[in-house]
């Protein structure tokens, strides 16, 4: 297995507050989908946010193609192929659609290309191209979401990480936003999704990772972790996939 | 009716470097949410610069503005290092720096006071004491100059907040800090860099000021009342905010002046600052403030 990204015993928590995430392990493939699941204060969230620098890593490793990212700034792990999109979405509301998606692509510094690249997303995402000069604090939560995701794309990272795209949005959106990360995954993208439906985030990804009290229980392919009957039971709800 | 026209003609043109005034506190507040009580005594610094400048060589205070404007964001640059970077990350950070900006002030006071006195100043160039006259009424150049020179300044600042790549870091920043980091802003330092225009601006008003208005080191505490009502009408952040209740306020209190009295028309900023915050607290085009 040749991974993209190892986060190995890692340690980390807010300030000098105390540790959220202690021991906890990942294993990231290049171009498939992975959901980290686990309860409410599991670290899932943390963890997304110790990988992409905005908290500091107090023990272990988290190493992105070979190249060790501890330390590193988030404008930094951005620049080296890193890209997240935290559960508030991190849009500018008062910026448009099309401001947004130029702000998506800061880290580049050939404008030309950057708006070239603009011009491939909105013809990919029609109800952006329809929005594209209207405030995306005006827009549905769907589309706030669509926004956010399509963004991500203008600099065409390695990873993408997702922290509940889902939350707040209708059933049929949420299953519009798990295709849109299939596409992405499809086109090559990884991606790292933390999702409190652990079912429906499961049934759409490649790998799934349980996280609980800051530690990795059990990492290994996302239908393994659907049908193993201690997971099922303990953050599945009993559930039994389909 | 001529008086009218008169007063709304004098009410903007003051308006106007009312609004470069509150222009750089609307930015530094909207970019890193510090409440610059400060600013009002780096406006009076930079009317110093400009003051001596005059004196000391004769050069003109509007030639002198780029460089108060120079020296003030170089003076800013050192503040926000010194002052408020490390307590960047601090989650009472704003309510922090009401305190630090207070007492900023009191010391550039200070230091004024003790380098130049407590004596009142002006500059005096020849249009400071002029005017253009159009039947029975009269535009003072000294206040027609300083307030198109504020609005060409503020709209310029626009331009570069709307259309260049740093104007593009520094919006995203105001209105979301965290993204802008996620997006590979480097926000700490487009926070200095912001901090500096700022206080720049500071600067640029103060050259200004020293010819519409005669001014002293204690002079910024009259000063600030009249700053904050502008910024908290416009939104607090909000810099075309700020102009528009900047131009608003200015031709209230010019015609309570007038026809009231000119000992009332200060209180017209003071009288709007109580109001707006009963009434919109969020101001003309700031954001309605989340419930806790």
């Amino acid at each position: 297995m040749s991974e993209l990204l190892q986060v190995t015993n890692i340690t980390a928590g807010y300030g000098d507050g105390p540790a959220i995430l202690d021991g906890a392990h990942l294993t990231v493939e290049p171009g498939k989908v992975h959901c980290i699941i686990g309860p409410n204060g599991a670290g899932k969230s943390t963890l997304l946010k110790a990988i992409c620098g905005m908290l500091t890593i107090r023990k272990g490793d988290v190493v992105f193609k070979g190249k060790r990212l501890n330390g590193l700034r988030p404008d930094q792990i951005l620049r080296a192929g890193i890209c997240f999109v935290p559960q508030e979405r991190a849009l500018f509301p008062k910026m448009t659609v099309r401001e947004n998606l130029r702000m998506g692509g800061f880290v580049l510094d050939d404008q030309r290309e950057l708006e070239r690249r603009i011009g491939e997303i909105l013809e990919r995402f029609p109800i952006l191209k329809e929005r594209a000069d209207q405030q995306a604090g005006t827009m549905s939560g769907g589309q706030q979401q669509t926004l956010a995701m399509a963004r991500t794309l203008i600099i065409k990272p390695d990873i993408v990480m997702l922290d509940e795209p889902s939350l707040g949005l209708a059933p049929k959106v949420v299953q519009e936003m798990f295709d849109i990360m299939k596409m992405m995954s499809a086109e090559g993208v990884t991606v790292l999704l933390v999702e409190q439906n652990a079912l429906i985030g499961l049934k759409n990804s490649d790998w799934g990772v349980v996280l609980d009290l800051g530690r990795t229980l059990f990492e290994g392919p996302a239908s393994t972790v659907l049908s193993d009957p201690r997971i099922q039971e303990l953050y599945l709800g009993g559930k039994k996939a389909a | 009716m001529t008086d009218i026209i008169q007063i709304l003609i004098l009410g903007l043109a003051l308006g106007g470097v009312i609004a470069l005034m509150g222009s750089g506190l609307a930015l530094v507040f909207g970019v890193m949410r510090i409440v610059n009580l400060a600013h009002p005594s780096l406006i009076i610094a930079g009317a110093y610069i400009a003051y001596w400048g005059a004196k000391l060589t004769g050069i003109d205070p509007i030639v002198m503005l780029p460089v108060a404007a120079a020296i003030m964001a170089g003076i800013g640059v050192l503040m926000y290092r010194l002052v408020f970077e490390r307590e960047a990350r601090n989650a009472k950070y704003s309510e922090m720096t009401v305190l630090l900006t207070f007492a900023l002030a009191m010391i550039v006071e200070g230091v004024l006071g003790g380098l130049f006195t407590n004596t009142q100043r002006v500059t005096s160039p020849g249009y400071a004491t002029d005017a253009f006259f159009l039947g029975d009424l009269f535009i003072p150049k000294g206040q027609l100059y300083a307030g198109l020179i504020s609005l060409v300044i503020i709209g310029a600042l626009s331009l570069f907040l709307k259309y260049s790549r740093l104007g593009y870091a520094i919006r995203a920043t105001t209105q979301n800090r965290e993204a802008a980091e996620l997006l590979g802003v480097n926000v700490n330092l487009i926070s200095v860099l912001a901090f500096a225009i700022g206080i720049g601006l500071a600067g640029a008003a103060g050259s200004l000021v020293s010819f519409v208005f005669s001014f002293f080191p204690a002079k910024h505490w009259e000063w600030i009342a009249m700053l904050m009502s502008v910024v908290v009408l416009g939104g607090m952040g909000s810099i075309l905010g700020t102009v528009v209740a900047a131009l608003l306020l200015s031709v209230i209190a010019a015609f309570v002046g007038t026809w009231v009295g000119a000992t009332w028309s200060t209180m017209t900023f003071f009288l709007a600052l109580f109001v707006i915050l009963l009434i919109r607290p969020q101001g003309l085009f700031g954001e309605k403030p989340e419930m806790a």
